[in-house]
């Protein structure tokens, strides 16, 4: 691996976990924490962004260790942010915002199952709340647990790919042409 | 355990909660939340064990509330296992000697590169957050207004931090190549931690009740 | 045979039109030390870059001319706290990293490591955490792994940036110490008032080519003081409406008024 990707993925993943102080200071229900991998995913291509995705939950694991099994959610954001890349997708708010809702759906549908069979449906704060409000509103508990899970992953997504386009748009042309897939994700290439 | 050799904490942490997903409910969890417990409170009562207990506690809180007792119980104290035994990995556990495990093991030394890298850099970032979160404060920022509002107000915030984090891609890219740091190269270890026939026999052993316990459960 | 000779280098940062580097030749002799003086974007950063063989191999770009190096260079970059190496977590093992790297034997590696440190004057920093140290520091710490290295070109851009006055002084006389044991070096530096003790030769570069090259009597001609790229007392003779040629040091000041 080319030293410059090398040294991209500690730093793409301290951007994930560090992202958590802005969201905190706006008061915003969202996570922020694919923001890396998304980002290493349309500079580099989503090899090292799986690199970033699984070194993310490796250290929130180091802090929360129910974030573990939610590494699959992380290599499928690098995944399908490859795809949304290569087409790309981040040319525009008017792609990037519809391609992160469409990855919200996703993620919220993979990280049910887990949360649900793994956890209960309790893994964080958030989302444990919101599971007590789908119940209290008489859905189903697997139905309940899909509901605190979309609740707060659609959002989440959408304003991620949308935080990654204005970066990679503010990236100098000089700095961007330096990263393999850069260009194409922002369809100058 | 502080002097045990870094693979064989890792094993352990791994193992304990694999076993009490594995092994029969309620007796097996309870079995592994103890031996966590146990290892937790060696480590140090007010250190580790007690923030261990208190990163757990919410689980059961939100389990008792969405299920049943024997639910609650089960997936409790699978949840408390591991909870207890990572957060006791993170005690003990020493990066430098992972790292230097990693390299005399032969490890690829780009591979413990990005371990150690990212251990390092994950503090360095949330301080800058941080710093620029005040300094957006001190100009006003403040957690209120309309959503597109808010909005506006993070992308001014992470903004900076992500270009910056980018520019300094390049920077470290550069310190790295001129120092050596070479996919492929053969890295001298600086300070190898020794590593006991008795653990290795240890890690095999653990790895194998891991795996009769999979059985086990498939059979 | 010099150990690094750059013959009509052009060079062309990634999409980008304008060259970084127009036509520049520069051959650097064992034991020497040439600075490289001018503006910021003038080109000094991209040439040391060239001469380090890091640019076009890891920034990419287009290089045109012919680079010749006879011997392992180390470059020092300006910013330290991005040069750290995210794998130490001692001195120690950070002024190692790069000797490490090249799989030298570990009694090798200890040897230089404690050279290294001790011509930095921070052995006594050895056990601290790297994180924890201030940007002056820092620099010290860099510039000590990569001399561990023992690299025989020397490559150092604005080393004095976070140096206090006399950690500067110090660094000066460390460059000509490792000059006399017949290293090459070249040093991008806006320290002018230091380039006279320190250098053999200086290099004024103006958008990415070299506008003039010569001994550091350069540095007190009416171009070079009209650039700001002076030494101090050849800028305040030149203000004082006093005659050329302008004094070069306080030294050259003062036999001049005598």
């Amino acid at each position: 691996m080319p030293v410059r990707l090398l040294a991209l993925i500690p730093v793409a993943v301290a951007i994930s976990l560090a992202l958590s102080a802005a969201v905190e200071a706006v008061a915003l229900p969202l996570f922020l924490d694919t923001t890396g991998t998304i980002l290493a995913t349309a500079l580099a291509g989503p090899s090292v962004g799986v690199a970033v995705g699984v070194l993310t939950s490796a250290v929130n694991t180091l802090r929360n260790p129910t974030f573990w099994p939610f590494v699959v959610i992380q290599i499928i954001v690098a995944l399908y942010a490859g795809l949304a890349a290569r087409a790309g997708l981040f040319r525009g708010l008017r792609t990037a915002v519809p391609a992160g809702l469409g990855l919200g759906v996703i993620a919220s549908l993979t990280s049910t199952p887990i949360s649900y069979f793994l956890f209960g449906c309790t893994t964080t704060g958030g989302i444990a709340l919101t599971t007590a409000l789908g119940r209290a509103l008489g859905l189903p508990p697997l139905g309940a647990c899909f509901f605190g899970s979309f609740v707060s992953d659609f959002g989440d997504k959408a304003v991620t790919f949308a935080l990654v386009t204005s970066v990679l748009h503010a990236l100098p042309r000089r700095t961007a042409a330096r990263f393999p897939l850069a260009l194409r994700a922002i369809g100058a290439a | 355990m502080r002097t045990r050799h870094p693979f064989t904490l890792l094993t352990l942490a791994a193992a304990l909660p694999t076993l009490a997903w594995l092994l029969p409910a309620p007796a097996g969890a309870l079995g592994t939340a103890a031996v966590a417990f146990g290892l937790a409170a060696a480590a140090g009562v007010r250190r580790v064990l007690v923030p261990a207990v208190v990163t757990a506690a919410p689980f059961w809180l939100f389990l008792f509330v969405l299920h049943d007792l024997p639910t609650t119980l089960a997936i409790g104290l699978r949840i408390t296992t591991m909870v207890a035994g990572f957060v006791w990995l993170a005690a003990v556990l020493a990066p430098d000697r992972l790292v230097e495990a990693m390299v005399a093991r032969g490890w690829s030394v780009t591979v413990a590169y990005v371990f150690a890298a990212t251990l390092s850099a994950v503090p360095l970032f949330r301080a800058r957050a941080r710093r620029i979160v005040e300094a957006q404060r001190c100009r006003g920022l403040s957690p209120r207004g309309s959503v597109a509002k808010r909005l506006r107000a993070l992308r001014a915030l992470a903004l900076p931090l992500l270009l910056s984090a980018l520019h300094e891609v390049d920077e470290r890219a550069l310190a790295l190549e001129t120092r050596g740091l070479r996919s492929g190269a053969r890295r001298t270890p600086l300070a190898p931690p020794p590593d006991p026939a008795l653990e290795r026999a240890a890690r095999w052993a653990l790895l194998l009740v891991c795996i009769a316990a999979l059985v086990g459960r498939l059979v | 045979m010099n150990p690094l000779t750059l013959e009509g280098v052009e060079f062309h940062y990634p999409a980008t039109e304008a060259p970084a580097l127009r036509d520049v030749s520069l051959a650097v002799a064992a034991g020497e030390i040439v600075a490289l003086v001018g503006k910021v974007g003038a080109g000094a950063s991209t040439l040391l870059l060239v001469a380090a063989d890091l640019a076009p191999r890891i920034t990419g770009g287009r290089l045109t001319g012919t680079v010749r190096r006879r011997a392992r260079s180390g470059i020092v970059l300006p910013t330290p706290w991005t040069q750290l190496s995210g794998m130490a977590f001692t001195v120690w093992d950070e002024v190692a990293f790069g000797p490490a790297n090249l799989g030298w034997p570990g009694r090798e590696i200890a040897r230089h490591v404690e050279r290294a440190l001790e011509r930095l004057e921070i052995a006594a920093l050895a056990e601290r955490d790297p994180a924890t140290l201030s940007g002056g520091e820092v620099q010290r710490v860099i510039l000590a792994g990569i001399l561990a290295m023992d690299p025989d070109v020397v490559l150092l851009d604005e080393p004095t940036a976070e140096l206090d006055p006399a950690g500067a002084r110090a660094l000066w006389r460390l460059v000509r110490v490792l000059a006399g044991e017949g290293k090459a070096i070249v040093v991008a530096t806006s320290d002018l008032d230091a380039v006279p003790a320190v250098a053999d030769r200086v290099a004024w570069l103006e958008q990415g080519a070299v506008r003039a090259m010569g001994a550091p009597d350069l540095l007190a001609e009416e171009a070079t003081c009209e650039a700001g790229l002076g030494t101090t007392v050849a800028g305040v003779w030149r203000a004082a409406g006093l005659a050329a040629p302008y004094p070069l040091t306080v030294a050259d000041a003062i036999q001049r008024w005598r």
